[in-house]
C-alpha cells in the first residue's frame, strides 16, 4: 500500500499539484475580483446602479483573462521540444508534466467556454440595468443615452457589446468543431475553425478598449454616500439592501472615513465635489500580450526554418500500405521519438500533416525518413505523387537527381513522450501497427550511435 | 476539403443551441421579465431541437461514434421518413425556430447560434448528404466449424516428425548477422 501510494505521487503528483495551483489560482482571481467590485468604494456609485451584474461579469472576466493567457503556452511546441530536449533546464518529473500539455490546454478552453456563459449572462443583465437604472446625477456612468432604451440596441451599438457578440459566435463554431466525435472523423473541420483563434484575440483587444465601466478617481474630495448639502443623492437610483441607511447621524470626526470601513460604520463625510469617473486601462493587454507575442514570434520562426524544402533521397513502398520517405535537410538535427509535420503543396495547398521519425538524423548520416501508412486522402495523392514520379523515370533516368519529386516542406522537430525512452533504465515499449514509428527511432539510434553512450538491451 | 462531412458539425451546433435556447429561456422565465412567453416558447423550441438533434447520423465512409442511449431516439427520428432525413427540411426548420427566440435579450444568443447550424445544414444539403440512422448491428452468427461433425475439441495433440529433425540450427550456422552479440537463452 506504501508503495502504491509512493508510486502514485512520483508519477501523478505533480500534474495534479499543478492542476491544484491553476484551480487555487482561478478561484482566488474570481475571489478577489468579485469582493473588488462588491466592496470597493470606487465602485461604489456603478454597484448601485448595475448590482450583482456587475461583480460576476468583472470577476468572471478576470478568470477569462488567466485562462486566454495561459492556454496559448502548450501550443509552443518549439519551446515545449527545447524543454524537453535540454536535461539541464528542467528534471524529468518537470518534463513529464509536458506531456500532459494538450490537456491543459482543452481544461483552459472548457474554463473559458463556461466563464464566457457566465460573463455574457452577467453583462446582459448589466445591459438591462444601465437601460432601467439611468442616473441623471452621474452622466458619465451611463452606457445608455436615455432611460429604457432598448438594451438590444445597447448591446449591438457600443464596442464592447459587438466584439461580444462576435467573440461568442467565434467561441461557438471554435467549441463546437473542437468536440471528440468531430476530430476523429472530420478533423479538417477542427483545424480550420480553430483558426479563427487570432480573429478571436484580435476581437479581444477591442473588447476591452471600450471603457464602458469606469471607476471613481476623486474619493477624498467625495467619498461615496456622503452628505450634499444642496441636493440628496440617491434619488432616482434603486438602493441594494446593504444601503438601506445611507445617512445616519452625521460625525464630524469620521472625514474623510477609510474606505474599508465606511460600509459597515455608514460614516459619511461632506462632498467638496461631484464625483469623476474614469475609464479602466485595459488590464487583458498586459495580460495576454506576453503569450501572444510568444505564440507569434513562434510561428514566424517556424514558417522561415521550415520554407527550403527538402530533398527527397528515396521512396520505398511497404506491405499493407506503408510508404518510407527518405530526405535531406541542411542543419536538420532531432532526437529518436519527435515528429515532423510535412506539407506538399501539389497534394494540397492548405493541410499539413505530423509524422513520426522512424529513422534521426546522426552524426554520420544526414538523412532522415518517416513511415506513412496511407488512409485517408491526403496521404493517398502523397503516394501517388511520389510513385508516379519515380515509375515514370525508372527506364529513362535511373540518377535520383533527375526524378521530379514534388516539393516536400519539413516544420518541426518537435517533441512527444516517447522522447524519454533513453532517459531511463529499462524501457518497456509497447506499439501495434503504424505505432511502431517512434520505436522504429529508438532502435535505429542504438544500432548506429556507439554503445559506450547508450546501453543497448537485447530482446 | 472534398470529404468533409458538414452535417456532422451542423448537428453538434444544433445540439448546442438547443441547450442555450432552453437556458436563456429558463433565466428569462424565472426572473419574469417582460415579454417572457418568448422565452418560453424557447425553452420549448430548445427541447424540442435537443430530441431531434440528439441523435447522430450516420457517417458515409467510417464507423460513427453513437451518443449514450441514442437508439431509442434513433427509433422516433426514423419512424418521419424523408422529412428527418432531408437536410434542406432541417435547415429551413431551424430557421424558422430561430426567429421567435430573437426578440428577448436572453435568448437572442441562441437564435445567432441556431441561424449558423441552419446555415452549415443548408450547406451539407446542397452537397447531397442525408441522414441516416445508425443501425444497431446483430452479431454475426458463426457458421459451424467443418459442417457440422465436430462436436468435441480435439483430445490428442496433432503428429509430430521424429527427434531428430526437430534439433535447432546452431547460432554459428544462423543466416542473419548479429551487429551486438546475444547470447541464446537454451529452452
Amino acid at each position: 500500500m506504501a508503495l502504491c501510494g509512493k508510486s502514485w505521487l512520483a508519477n501523478e503528483g505533480s500534474k495534479h499539484l499543478c492542476l491544484l495551483f491553476w484551480f487555487s489560482l482561478n478561484v482566488g482571481l474570481f475571489w478577489k475580483t468579485f469582493l473588488l467590485y462588491y466592496h470597493g468604494p470606487q465602485y461604489y456609485y456603478l454597484h448601485q446602479m448595475l448590482g450583482l451584474g456587475l461583480c460576476i461579469s468583472r470577476a468572471s472576466a478576470s478568470v477569462l483573462n488567466v485562462n486566454c493567457s495561459l492556454i496559448l503556452l502548450p501550443m509552443c511546441r518549439i519551446l515545449l521540444a527545447f524543454l524537453r530536449g535540454s536535461q539541464k533546464v528542467a528534471s524529468r518529473k518537470t518534463r513529464r508534466l509536458l506531456d500532459k500539455s494538450k490537456t491543459f490546454h482543452v481544461t483552459c478552453g472548457v474554463t473559458i467556454c463556461v466563464f464566457s456563459g457566465l460573463h455574457v449572462a452577467a453583462h446582459l443583465v448589466n445591459v438591462l440595468n444601465f437601460s432601467m437604472n439611468y442616473t441623471e446625477e452621474f452622466l458619465a456612468l451611463n452606457a445608455a443615452s436615455y432611460r429604457g432604451e432598448d438594451p438590444r440596441k445597447l448591446l449591438f451599438t457600443t464596442v464592447p457589446g459587438l466584439t461580444g457578440v462576435l467573440m461568442v459566435l467565434v467561441l461557438f463554431l471554435m467549441c463546437t468543431a473542437s468536440t471528440y466525435a468531430i476530430r476523429l472523423s472530420d478533423y479538417d473541420i477542427f483545424w480550420y475553425t480553430h483558426n479563427l483563434f487570432f480573429v478571436f484575440y484580435v476581437l479581444l483587444m477591442v473588447h476591452v478598449s471600450g471603457g464602458v465601466l469606469k471607476y471613481q478617481i476623486n474619493l477624498e474630495e467625495h467619498p461615496p454616500g456622503c452628505f450634499h448639502p444642496n441636493t440628496s443623492l440617491q434619488e432616482d437610483i434603486p438602493v441594494p439592501g446593504s444601503f438601506e441607511e445611507p445617512f445616519p447621524e452625521y460625525s464630524p470626526e469620521a472625514f474623510p472615513p477609510e474606505p474599508e470601513q465606511f460600509v459597515e460604520k455608514n460614516f459619511v463625510g461632506i462632498c467638496t465635489e461631484e464625483p469623476k469617473f474614469q475609464s479602466h486601462f485595459p488590464e487583458t493587454w498586459l495580460w495576454i500580450s506576453g503569450p501572444l507575442c510568444l505564440y507569434c514570434a513562434e510561428r514566424l520562426y517556424r514558417y522561415f526554418r521550415s520554407n527550403k524544402p527538402v530533398t527527397i533521397v528515396s521512396v520505398i513502398s511497404h506491405p499493407c500500405n506503408v510508404l518510407e520517405l527518405r530526405m535531406r535537410k541542411e542543419n536538420f538535427k532531432a532526437r529518436p521519438g519527435q515528429y515532423i509535420i510535412l506539407h506538399c503543396p501539389r497534394a494540397s495547398a492548405l493541410e499539413s500533416h505530423p509524422f513520426t521519425l522512424t529513422m534521426c538524423p546522426t552524426d554520420t548520416k544526414a538523412t532522415f525518413g518517416v513511415h506513412l501508412k496511407i488512409v485517408g486522402d491526403w496521404t493517398e495523392r502523397f503516394q501517388d505523387l511520389l510513385l508516379l514520379h519515380s515509375r515514370q523515370n525508372t527506364e529513362i533516368l535511373p540518377n535520383f537527381h533527375q526524378r521530379n519529386y514534388p516539393k516536400v516542406y519539413v516544420d518541426g522537430p518537435f517533441g512527444s513522450p516517447s522522447e524519454e525512452s533513453l532517459n531511463y533504465e529499462v524501457s518497456l515499449c509497447v506499439a501495434g501497427g503504424i505505432g511502431v514509428t517512434p520505436f522504429a527511432s529508438i532502435l535505429n539510434t542504438l544500432l548506429y550511435v556507439s554503445p559506450t553512450h547508450l546501453k543497448p538491451f537485447s530482446q | 476539403m472534398g470529404r468533409i462531412e458538414w452535417a456532422m458539425w451542423a448537428n453538434e451546433q444544433a445540439l448546442a443551441s438547443g441547450l442555450i435556447l432552453v437556458a436563456g429561456g429558463i433565466v428569462a422565465v424565472a426572473a419574469q421579465f417582460k415579454g417572457w412567453p418568448f422565452a418560453a416558447y424557447s425553452i420549448a423550441a430548445g427541447v424540442f431541437v435537443c430530441l431531434l438533434e440528439y441523435p447522430r447520423g450516420k457517417r458515409k465512409k467510417g464507423s460513427t461514434m453513437e451518443r449514450c442511449g441514442q437508439k431509442y431516439l434513433t427509433a422516433v427520428v426514423k419512424i418521419f421518413g424523408p422529412v428527418t432525413r432531408n437536410y434542406y427540411v432541417r435547415a429551413i426548420l431551424h430557421a424558422a425556430l430561430a426567429v421567435p427566440a430573437g426578440f428577448l435579450l436572453s435568448t437572442i444568443l441562441g437564435t445567432a447560434c441556431l441561424a449558423i447550424a441552419s446555415a452549415i445544414y443548408l450547406l451539407a444539403a446542397i452537397r447531397g448528404e442525408e441522414w441516416n440512422p445508425i443501425e444497431q448491428k446483430k452479431p454475426p452468427e458463426r457458421p459451424p466449424v467443418g459442417g457440422g461433425t465436430i462436436k468435441q475439441p480435439p483430445s490428442m495433440p496433432p503428429p509430430r516428425p521424429p527427434v531428430e529433425t526437430r534439433k535447432k540450427q546452431p547460432l554459428e550456422e544462423a543466416a542473419q548477422e548479429n551487429p551486438i552479440p546475444v547470447t541464446s537463452e537454451a529452452e
